[in-house]
């Protein structure tokens, strides 16, 4: 894992210092809060129905067991007992007072964290693939380019002040786990033609009311050229991407205006300036920060582990477990093992103190203590030799996090919603909640195999509804909660926006309708197709007959 | 008929005009106004930015919200319906 340098610290302290000082003034009345709100969102805070919430940045993901202690300790003295992991791997707390903020982020600068530009018109927090520097199918762990990635953007001066918010994701397969064409840029570690590494690159996706899937804009930038390349679509945008209109600042919106060929002339008038000045990457620092994602000392094991595979035999939950929530690691002998956020009825992405403590724990003891927060608002203990899950998965067992879902039904992606958000139109949770009762059924669930569905409480589609294989989006009809459904969205290497299939139904009968898209699936499949494998061989139109089958002319 | 809300400069929280124009956290001792009055007090506790955060009307009946947003309004009086926040309250 990064370690901080000197410059890191100091950089977070100063942060620190600088917006106590502006919280107390603030808190004084000396500020008014059209004066603090830039201020307060360029450290992570928000003003939301109830309270201030709080979004912690957990940069690419990757944290270990102190800074997850820390986490339960905010949320115990500061917030209500929990804590929410998010679609960009950071977590949010709800509940945190104005006055409280200043302990809070001089208690997170102590274990190597913030918040600064989890919100703002910024470049965020980078995401990749929760498996990176553990799957099999990897040609190079992401998370150090993510890291230089962060080095460079953090408080970028040119980029502080962007047209609007702009999104980052890498990735070091063929296979997406990280969305990247969801993103503002999404990058995709390939070979170069020296063999070097080198990124493909997408520009222009993005979700809210105007969804777009990114566009390749190019194939192979050189590494040592990556800042270059970057630094030009943002100067691109930056210069020509719209500030009259919030709704359609984002690059996604240039890219679509203007279309790819021309926005990537643009990008290459600034790119043949930018790569011969000092923005490439000298090959002794990015050696320097690689070295920081050095694997850890893996043990030389056999591939196949007698105590997991007992275990397998003596014990049907834990088979189930190790079906669903246990994935291929390129070390043999070791898994990486998924920890799901979404129990039965439970609020996705939810995570109590005591949880967070436990998995800390765990980590420590199984995982080389290293976590991950995962794109779909669950948890990741990357390295766990085979040997151990059996033990590793009793343990979460005790401490209710052992559900065995994990991209199944039940795993489903939900923002916070009317419950919580100041922006949202309907609850995503109590509709998520319902969904999870409903399907609750472990052999069902396994009978459906993967099938990823999405809630989002309002268009802003922080629950990614846009490419969840069914959407769930909640609309505001005459002040009742409606909900709009998509279906044959996806947000891997296959990236697609989903069809909304027709009108929005009322609360109640999401649920239903949704098992009724699943039994239809279920009908009419092939032998090995998932539910997006016959979605996309025979369209829509089977699950709309299905959603509006029961429906009264008068509710449809 | 009208009241006024906003949200609590200290700690985000959820409060109302009440008597005397003080601000209160239950809808129920919220001051319910004429259209006119709703104004004047509106302007009221704009002007102090040290305890009313954002302050706005909102359409009631008797001390039911009954505008367009109502179910967010109701959100606002009684708290999340779901998850974690209702397991604990704050020590």
């Amino acid at each position: 894992m990064y370690r901080y340098d000197e410059f890191d610290h100091a950089l977070v302290r100063e942060r620190v210092e600088e917006f106590s000082d502006q919280v107390a003034r603030r808190a004084s009345g000396a500020l008014t809060e059209d004066e603090f709100k830039p201020l307060r969102l360029m450290n992570g805070v928000y003003l939301q129905l109830h309270a201030y919430m709080l979004r912690v940045a957990i940069p690419y993901g990757t944290f270990n067991s102190r800074q997850m202690r820390r986490l339960a300790h905010i949320a115990r003295t500061y917030d209500k007992g929990y804590g929410h992991f998010t679609t960009r791997t950071n977590i949010q707390y709800n509940w945190p007072a104005l006055t409280d903020l200043p302990s809070i982020l001089s208690d997170l600068a102590e274990v190597e964290m913030h918040a600064i530009q989890t919100s703002g018109n910024c470049i965020r927090n980078t995401t990749t693939d929760v498996f990176a520097g553990a799957a099999d199918d990897e040609i190079e762990d992401p998370r150090p380019w993510c890291e230089i990635i962060r080095q460079w953007s953090t408080i970028h001066p040119e980029f502080s002040f962007l047209p609007r918010k702009f999104k980052i994701a890498v990735i070091g397969a063929e296979k997406d786990r990280a969305a990247i064409r969801t993103h503002d840029v999404g990058l995709q570690i390939v070979r170069g033609a020296d063999g070097g590494t080198a990124f493909r690159v997408f520009v222009g996706g993005g979700q809210g009311r105007l969804p777009h899937i990114g566009q390749e804009i190019a194939s192979r930038v050189p590494a040592a050229d990556l800042l270059a390349y970057l630094t030009a679509i943002l100067r691109a945008w930056n210069l020509l991407g719209r500030r009259d209109n919030i709704h359609k600042a984002r690059i996604k919106i240039l890219v679509a205006s203007v279309g790819l060929e021309a926005f990537r002339e643009e990008v290459d008038k600034h790119y043949a300036t930018l790569r011969h000045e000092d923005l490439r990457i000298p090959e002794d620092e990015a050696a320097r920060i690689q070295a920081y994602f050095a694997p850890p000392p893996f043990e030389a094991l056999p591939k196949a582990s007698a105590p997991f595979d007992r275990a397998l035999l003596a014990d049907p939950d834990f088979a189930r477990f190790a079906r669903n929530n246990v994935r291929r690691h390129r070390q043999s002998g070791y898994a990486s093992v998924v920890v799901s956020l979404k129990p039965v009825g439970g609020v996705p992405g939810d995570i109590t103190a005591d949880q967070m403590d436990a998995v800390a724990d765990l980590a420590e003891r199984y995982s080389f203590d290293e976590l991950r927060a995962a794109y779909e608002q669950n948890l990741v203990l990357p390295h766990v030799k085979l040997d151990e899950v059996p033990a590793l998965w009793r343990a979460l067992h005790e401490v209710g996090l052992a559900t065995a879902n994990a991209d199944l039904a039940t795993d489903v992606i939900a923002c916070p919603g009317l419950d919580y958000c100041s922006l949202a139109n309907a609850r995503s949770i109590p509709v998520a909640q319902a969904l999870s009762k409903r399907l609750a059924d472990m052999d069902y669930q396994e009978k459906l195999g993967p099938v990823r569905i999405n809630m989002s409480g309002c268009i802003n589609a922080c629950g990614h509804h846009h490419v969840g294989h069914i959407g769930v989006l909640g609309v505001d009809r005459k002040g009742e909660e409606y909900y709009q459904i998509t279906v044959g969205g996806s947000p891997d290497e296959q990236a697609a926006l989903g069809d909304i299939v027709g009108k929005s139904l009322p609360a109640d009968e999401v649920v239903p309708a949704i098992q009724r898209t699943l039994d239809r699936y279920l009908e009419i499949r092939t032998d090995g197709e998932r539910f997006i494998d016959t979605v996309r061989r025979v369209g829509p139109d089977p699950f709309r007959d299905a959603i509006y089958e029961t429906l009264d002319a008068a509710n449809a | 008929m009208k009241i006024v809300t906003a949200n609590r400069l200290s700690d985000g929280r959820v409060i109302y005009a009440g008597a005397d124009n003080q601000p209160v956290e239950q809808l129920a001792q919220a001051s319910v106004l004429d259209e006119a009055t709703a104004e004047v007090v509106l302007a009221e506790v704009a002007a102090r930015p040290d305890v009313f955060v954002n302050p706005y009307l909102v359409e009631v009946q008797d001390h039911t919200p009954s505008g367009r947003d109502r179910l967010k309004e109701r959100i606002r009086a009684t708290g999340p319906t779901v998850g974690n926040s209702l397991v604990r309250e704050p020590a």
